[in-house]
């Protein structure tokens, strides 16, 4: 994308050391007052990345008290608290704000060349509700925890004596970080594009991000509004969701689903625009299909919406619905199968360079190619009455959650990496940690396929001994997948210390972030960017740029 | 929360499972044991579909990676495609082709899953944490968290639950209903193969939901006809045991038509007044006065005269029964001794 300042931001190098956002001001204050969205999205980016460890650990307990049919670590009672805290850290405090809250947040204004968010002071305070609901959570945990699953399912969530307020708490004022983040990009897209960049020159990941941000605001009010009825229940049993009471419990999966559906593509959206960004410029091709893969990011949108119903086939639902909700799963699929398709065109015959952004790149369109196949399998009506509810539903979710979105964040990570600290990461051991990380996760999930078509339920804290080879096979390789996290959290963090310079355009990217000073000022840009080409167009591409180190 | 990770190593899952699923000739399935044949076409439809798609998918990246690997920083690549009408029509019309004949398979699947035939035989089963509950068609004894089920039967349940979601999952049959507290949910299945099965809770339901299971014997006809049925287990083991499986297994199946409890008289005297409680406790028979071939009589309850009274109803009768017809039943003598305890239960004081 040519504009008309110089790729490089020659005339600042040269008046002297560059006072870039990291090093303009220095102190916690500095930090914890900034309007900046690069460092909000740098203060998701530890948040996240701590509480998506906390998850982690959660797991590898989950899969070491699953080594033995009996159980090996804790009673019944504290591994469904321990399941319950894997999911709803990783849920509530990764996956959903992971990528709008640290990518999204530094990379937005970047892309559309503008100086900021629309509303920079509604983007802290979504990190601070951020930072309340996570303080919440572990609030819950001290306050006696809670076992009813990430699902809060009741009646079982009226009636268990645990920490089940405070939880729903937690959520709710994660609901508002959401939401604000969702509105604050919206009114950016629409708001801040710099002059001559048209909806159909937006970047992918921009695409991807309005239509995460019309679902955050659209359904995330839906489940705030689902805990504080489950809320007032415990607290003043109003009976809506309690049978005892008159109320009904199925009417609360309706609510639940009806925004945890579309929260499923809150949280795989921003990956695919991840990958869009990533197969372009790693194969040095335009996206192929650019406006089909924009045009499928909004059609998913909008029929997520009405597909949460096959969350809930075995629940007794009347045959009309079980046909609309089984229908429109389906469907759903097409516009997710044309972006996969597009992904591999884009890199079919391209410019293929196999760095470690790329390998991670690929490791996601062969996991989330499983992840998104065994989603048909399990949309199939007669299939599913078999497949719900077991270990089946579990490696599929963790194919699209874990091998999918996560891969895509690590995928994003490392190529925009560079670009904020202006330092690279030992690639070598990056592409060691890739390799680990996608042997350990398939070895993980794979075998948790078969003991789930072979009829393991999930949620067990023991389990009949016909299972126990799979569990087996699986933990030793969620051991593995553990030691790649542990590999690449060492290299990405040890590459602050050693200070090995990036390049300036470090893998050759024609998106208007590139052409900012890296890492960026303040201001984003020295001159407001004018956009007068296509996006994607890399016969603009300056080679130089890929070549000189940062200053 | 960690405070019993040591002091309380779990216990085992269940002390005596089923045998482990075998499964099918594809390794994929548990060898299907009920006539849901979809399930198992479709799914294994659907896995060929997925594989073709995987390897198609994967082969296209692994050969383009191989051979068209940047190897120079200015390397330009070896397309510029960012369209192909043709081929994106195919990748749309296809995918879509293929995912209705899915959906349409699984749909008449569904039908036939949650649609009970007329002629199935109605079970009850009733959830609660952290087990199954099951009652049977013609029977008063229940059985617990074991069932029996005939071959070749059609068999629908009622599902109940009297606290939490809980969901009936016999992997083996592939059926899999919520139970729902406050709603009657049903599910049916045809077993078409003796065994013994898994039946898992498959809803979350707290604490011991791992070990909310019950063991499914599908049996023969024989079996499943034999007297009394093979979920009717009797308990002598104490006098007051004995009675509690004579009042569930007799009395509520055989008796209580025409004999109360209670006092009231029906078309067969009361059982009320046949002992009676003394002062110290022990319970004796009661004095009775009977009609013997024509000539009254008056008698000393004790068991061989309730014996007597079963298997040969007409060798004494009661005054005031005397024209009164009872058909005769060859219980054993474990039966009439049970049924002896019970009727002791209902003894009143002697005055």
């Amino acid at each position: 994308m040519t504009t008309n300042v110089p790729a490089l931001d020659a005339g600042a190098a040269a008046a002297g050391p560059r006072r870039n956002f990291l090093d303009v001001a220095t102190g916690f204050w500095s930090w914890a007052s900034t309007l900046d969205h690069k460092r909000i999205g740098l203060m998701y980016l530890v948040g996240v990345s701590l509480a998506f460890l906390c998850g982690g650990l959660f797991a590898l307990l989950v899969r070491l008290h699953l080594w033995e049919p009996h159980g090996t670590l804790f009673s019944n009672a504290d591994y469904n608290q321990i399941f319950t805290l894997h999911g709803a850290f990783m849920v509530f405090l990764f996956v959903i704000p992971a990528i709008p809250g640290s990518l999204g947040n530094i990379l937005l204004p970047l892309m559309l060349g503008a100086k900021d968010v629309a509303l920079p002071r509604l983007n802290l305070l979504s990190f601070y509700l951020w930072l309340v609901g996570a303080a919440l959570a572990t609030l819950a945990i001290v306050f006696g925890g809670f076992d009813t699953g990430w699902t809060f399912y009741t009646p079982y969530s009226l009636y268990t004596e645990q920490a089940v307020v405070t939880i729903g708490l937690a959520v709710f004022v994660l609901g508002f970080s959401s939401i604000f983040t969702g509105l604050n990009f919206i009114v950016t897209v629409h708001k801040l594009r710099a002059p001559g960049m048209t909806w159909f020159r937006m970047p992918l990941f921009v695409w991807a991000l309005y239509a995460t941000s019309l679902l955050q605001v659209l359904a995330t009010p839906v489940l705030g509004i689902t805990v504080l009825l489950v809320a007032f229940e415990r607290l003043y049993h109003v009976g809506i969701f309690d049978p005892r009471l008159g109320g009904d419990p199925v009417l609360f999966e309706h609510f639940f689903w009806f925004y945890s559906h579309p929260a499923v593509y809150i949280m795989v959206l921003p990956a695919f625009g991840i990958i869009s960004e990533l197969v372009s410029v790693h194969s040095r091709k335009p996206v192929f299909g650019y406006k089909l893969i924009a045009y499928s990011s909004i059609a998913i949108a909008v029929i997520s919406f009405l597909v949460w119903g096959h969350h809930m086939f075995t629940s007794g639902q009347s045959t009309y619905a079980m046909f609309a909700f089984s229908f429109l799963t389906f469907f759903v699929a097409i516009p997710t199968a044309i972006k996969e398709f597009s992904w591999v065109a884009t890199v079919w015959r391209g410019s293929i360079a196999l760095n470690s952004p790329m390998l991670y790149t690929l490791a996601f369109l062969i996991i989330f190619s499983i992840g998104g196949l065994t989603g048909v399998i399990l949309g199939a009506l007669a299939v599913n009455l078999h497949l719900h509810d077991t270990y089946f539903v579990v490696a599929h979710f963790h194919y699209v959650m874990m091998g999918s979105i996560a891969v895509a964040f690590f995928a994003g990570l490392h190529h925009w990496w560079p670009k904020i600290f202006g330092v690279m990461y030992d690639e070598f051991l990056a592409k060691i940690a890739c390799g680990i990380i996608f042997v350990g996760f398939n070895a993980t999930f794979i075998p948790q396929f078969i003991m789930g078509s072979r009829g393991m339920p999930r949620r067990y804290a023991t389990y009949v001994p016909d299972y126990t080879d799979f569990h087996k096979a699986s933990t030793i390789g969620a051991i593995v997948l553990g030691c790649g996290i542990a590999l690449m959290v060492y290299y990405l963090v040890a590459s602050l210390f050693q200070r090995r310079q990036a390049m300036q355009n470090h893998w050759g990217g024609v998106t208007l972030e590139w052409h900012a000073p890296t890492p960026p000022p303040v201001e984003n840009f020295t001159t407001p960017p004018v956009v007068t080409t296509e996006v994607y167009d890399y016969s603009t591409l300056d080679l130089d740029t890929m070549r000189r180190p940062v200053q | 929360m960690f405070a019993h990770l040591i002091q309380d190593p779990p216990k085992n899952f269940v002390e005596d499972p089923a045998p482990p699923v075998v499964p099918d000739a594809a390794g994929q399935l548990p060898r299907l044991a009920s006539t849901f044949t979809d399930v198992d076409g479709l799914y294994y439809f659907t896995i060929v579909v997925c594989i073709f798609f995987f390897v198609l998918i994967a082969g296209v990246l692994a050969y383009t990676v191989v051979a068209h690997r940047r190897k120079t920083i200015d390397q330009a690549p070896a397309s510029n495609a960012t369209h192909n009408t043709p081929l994106e029509v195919v990748w749309t019309v296809v995918p879509l082709i293929i995912v209705m004949v899915m959906f349409a398979w699984g749909f008449k699947g569904s039908i036939d899953m949650t649609t009970v035939p007329v002629d199935a035989r109605w079970y009850k089963a009733t959830a609660k944490q952290w087990n199954w509950t099951f009652t049977y068609p013609n029977s008063t004894q229940e059985s617990y968290g074991e069932l029996w089920l005939e071959v070749d039967k059609n068999a629908a349940f009622v599902l109940e639950s009297t606290d939490v979601l809980h969901a009936f999952y016999m992997p083996s049959m592939r059926v899999k209903r919520d139970v729902i507290p406050g709603r009657n949910q049903t599910v049916w299945f045809r077993p078409t193969e003796v065994g013994v099965y898994h039946l898992f809770c498959a809803e979350y339901c707290g604490n011991d939901h791992s070990r909310m299971y019950a063991k499914v014997n599908v049996v023969t006809a024989e079996q499943y006809a034999s007297k009394p049925p093979p979920w009717v287990k009797w308990d002598d083991s104490t006098p007051s045991a004995a009675a509690a499986s004579a009042e569930k297994q007799i009395y509520r199946t055989l008796c209580l038509a025409c004999h109360t409890t209670n006092g009231a008289q029906l078309v067969g005297p009361s059982w009320t007044n046949l002992f009676v409680r003394q002062a110290d406790g022990t319970v004796v028979g009661a004095q009775r006065e009977v009609v013997v071939a024509g000539q009254r009589q008056t008698i000393t309850v004790d068991e061989a005269y309730i014996a007597e009274s079963i298997r040969k109803p007409d060798a004494k009768k009661v005054i005031g029964f005397e024209n009164l017809p009872m058909a005769a039943f060859a219980l054993d003598d474990q039966k009439i001794k049970g049924l002896v305890e019970f009727m002791k239960t209902l003894a009143p004081a002697a005055k």
